[in-house]
């Protein structure tokens, strides 16, 4: 591996019709543009379409608007691997018809030895999940804070040495 | 973090979920009798349609590729065929190929995920495909590979593997570096085998055997295969132009489902997708994919949907084929697409998404504003003929215990690649015994 430059990829999930669910990838885009590295593999509206995409990544930083009860705006950083080598924190039940969630996607890339070296979700506390354009303001005035980590998180992976 | 509709998943302290956007399905049993099945279903295109009016009649392809993730390009080339319609426009063969390269490798995409990923586990008893890799994690490796070549195609012709970006309402903003495309043709023969593969795994599976009395409706065009263009003919005898075809396309609202319930005028349920598409053009599939389909045993209809993953793969191989035969015999277009004004008018558009029909019908006025918009997605059209088949199921089940029952109405679900917003477990079901 002298030599080679680590494989940085942003995916931002989400629709842009669903306002505050288009915050993934209007971050991520903005992200890889201000960071000059890493390659935006989205907008991604299913997590299953990360298989071939993330493939062999050094890095794979996965931005989602998320509800999880906290106040909206609010920054979350998650590491879906432990030490790089761990389950994926949740195991999802992937009985569905037409799809299988994020940790479910990174559990079987990781079957089939196809998984990045590290997953991080950086998750953006949504508010407005409904149709029609646009953010809401506390999603919105989250972006730029946003948009710095995961330019921080592909700022820390260097060159392979 | 949508999936398709948007629907939102939860982060809590253990990680992510999906908590919202599931289905359910409601049976109530009298006298050891199904006698009443609801199906719920979320289905985002109605919002869709009122977006679209007011737009520019060349934004159509972009907005309507966002209603899916999976058929983006049936989105697109249904827009770009109604709004052709309605100008009078027709584009050249150079065009029309291309199109139909780009829309092979959604098919294989699209048809590479649902068998391996999504409905194989259900025949190998596997709970997801997580477990299928960890019992057998070549032919999961088979499948993604079948994937990735799908998505290699999107991103040479489309621009993108996830709603393409390189389409237009006339042609292509872009026609594809022919180095590019002939680079295809290798992970595509590669595509083949492994589609051929796939046909011979699924083949050996153990399939229940519950016929369904089905009206089959698919696009037939003459020579070839329908994928992109054709007329909506039917197992009984329809034979309908595009426009045709959409005044007799009635959806109903019914207050159970956020879906709308689709049917043919004065006629009973009927059923798009792979099963029908066999059934109305099996004498147009190349020899590779009808020998396959022979040998998998298939005769020309098929009316069992759990043998739906066996016509699906037959599908795989003619997709890959038919891509295979496109870029051997790629010219790119020149001009990359045919410049038009709008004129006032009505257009149809109808192709064959990898999992049924999808209809789009537009007018717009004479500046190409979008005045009205129809998009019936094919999921909308198998509603009822679903519910059919779970009525059956169930009734044919109604000794299994719970678990058993719920798993096979999900199997007989994902027979007809329905797009349905998804849970961890999509289908709660509840018997209501009288």
């Amino acid at each position: 591996m002298t030599g080679r430059s680590a494989r940085v990829v942003v995916a931002g999930l989400g629709s842009d019709y669903r306002r505050d669910d288009g915050a993934g990838p209007l971050i991520a885009a903005r992200a890889v543009a201000e960071a000059g590295n890493g390659r935006n593999i989205g907008p991604v509206s299913d997590p299953l379409d990360l298989l071939g995409a993330w493939d062999g990544a050094d890095l794979a930083i996965v931005v989602d608007a998320v509800r999880s009860g906290v106040a909206p705006g609010t920054l979350r950083v998650l590491e879906l691997t432990a030490g790089g080598s761990g389950e994926p924190v949740e195991r999802s039940g992937a009985t569905s018809t037409h799809g299988i969630g994020l940790a479910g996607v990174l559990r079987l890339a990781r079957a089939v030895g196809q998984a990045p070296a590290r997953v991080v979700v950086v998750g953006v506390e949504g508010e407005d999940f409904g149709r029609g354009l646009g953010l809401s303001p506390a999603v919105n005035a989250t972006v730029p804070a946003a948009v710095h980590r995961v330019v921080e998180l592909i700022s820390e992976v260097r060159p392979c040495a | 973090m949508s999936h398709g509709s948007g629907s939102p998943r939860t982060i809590g302290v253990e990680g992510l979920s999906r908590v919202e956007g599931g289905g359910s399905l409601r049976v109530a049993v009298h006298d050891g009798t199904v006698t009443d099945v609801a199906l719920e279903i979320f289905e985002p295109p109605r919002f869709f349609e009122a977006l679209l009016v007011g737009r520019h009649f060349t934004e159509a392809p972009d907005i309507t590729a966002r209603i899916c993730g999976i058929c983006p390009v049936a989105y697109q080339m249904s827009a770009c065929a109604a709004m052709e319609d309605a100008c009078g426009v027709t584009v050249d063969d150079r065009v029309a190929s291309l199109r139909r390269l780009l829309y092979c490798g959604e098919w294989i995409e699209s048809h590479a995920l649902h068998i391996y990923l999504l409905h194989a586990p259900d025949f190998l008893g596997c709970a997801d495909a997580v477990e299928l890799a960890e019992q057998d994690r070549g032919a999961v490796e088979r499948g993604l590979g079948l994937k990735r070549t799908g998505n290699r195609v999107m991103e040479t012709v489309g621009g993108r593997a996830v709603h393409p970006v390189n389409v237009r309402v006339g042609g292509f903003y872009r026609a594809p570096d022919p180095d590019a495309v002939a680079a295809l043709a290798d992970p595509l023969r590669r595509a083949r085998d492994a589609a051929l593969d796939t046909v011979e795994w699924v083949s050996r599976f153990e399939i229940p055997d519950l016929p369904g009395d089905y009206r089959f409706v698919a696009l037939r065009d003459p020579g070839h295969y329908p994928v992109e263009r054709g007329r909506p003919c039917s197992s009984d005898g329809l034979d309908a132009s595009p426009a045709e075809f959409e005044e007799l396309v009635v959806e109903e609202h019914v207050a159970r489902s956020t879906a709308l319930h689709a049917r043919l005028a004065g006629r009973d349920p009927y059923l798009t997708g792979p099963l029908a598409r066999y059934a109305l053009n099996s004498d147009m599939l190349p020899p590779l994919a009808a020998d396959a389909a022979a040998a998998a045993g298939l005769g020309p209809v098929c009316f069992n949907p759990f043998q739906s993953i066996v016509v699906r793969s037959v599908e795989l191989v003619f997709a890959c084929d038919e891509a295979l035969a496109l870029v051997e015999a790629y010219a790119p277009p020149d001009p990359p697409a045919v410049d038009f004004p709008p004129r006032r008018g009505v257009g149809i558009g109808v192709t064959e998404a990898p999992r049924g029909l999808l209809l789009q019908r537009y007018e717009i006025d004479e500046e190409g504003t979008i005045i009205r918009a129809r998009i019936v997605p094919p999921t909308s059209q198998n509603q009822l003929t679903i519910e059919a088949d779970l009525r059956r199921v169930v009734q044919d089940g109604l000794d299994l215990g719970d678990d058993e029952l719920q798993w096979r109405c999900e199997q007989s679900v994902r027979n007809h690649d329905p797009c349905i917003s998804c849970a961890a477990h999509f289908l709660d079901i509840s018997v209501v015994s009288a």
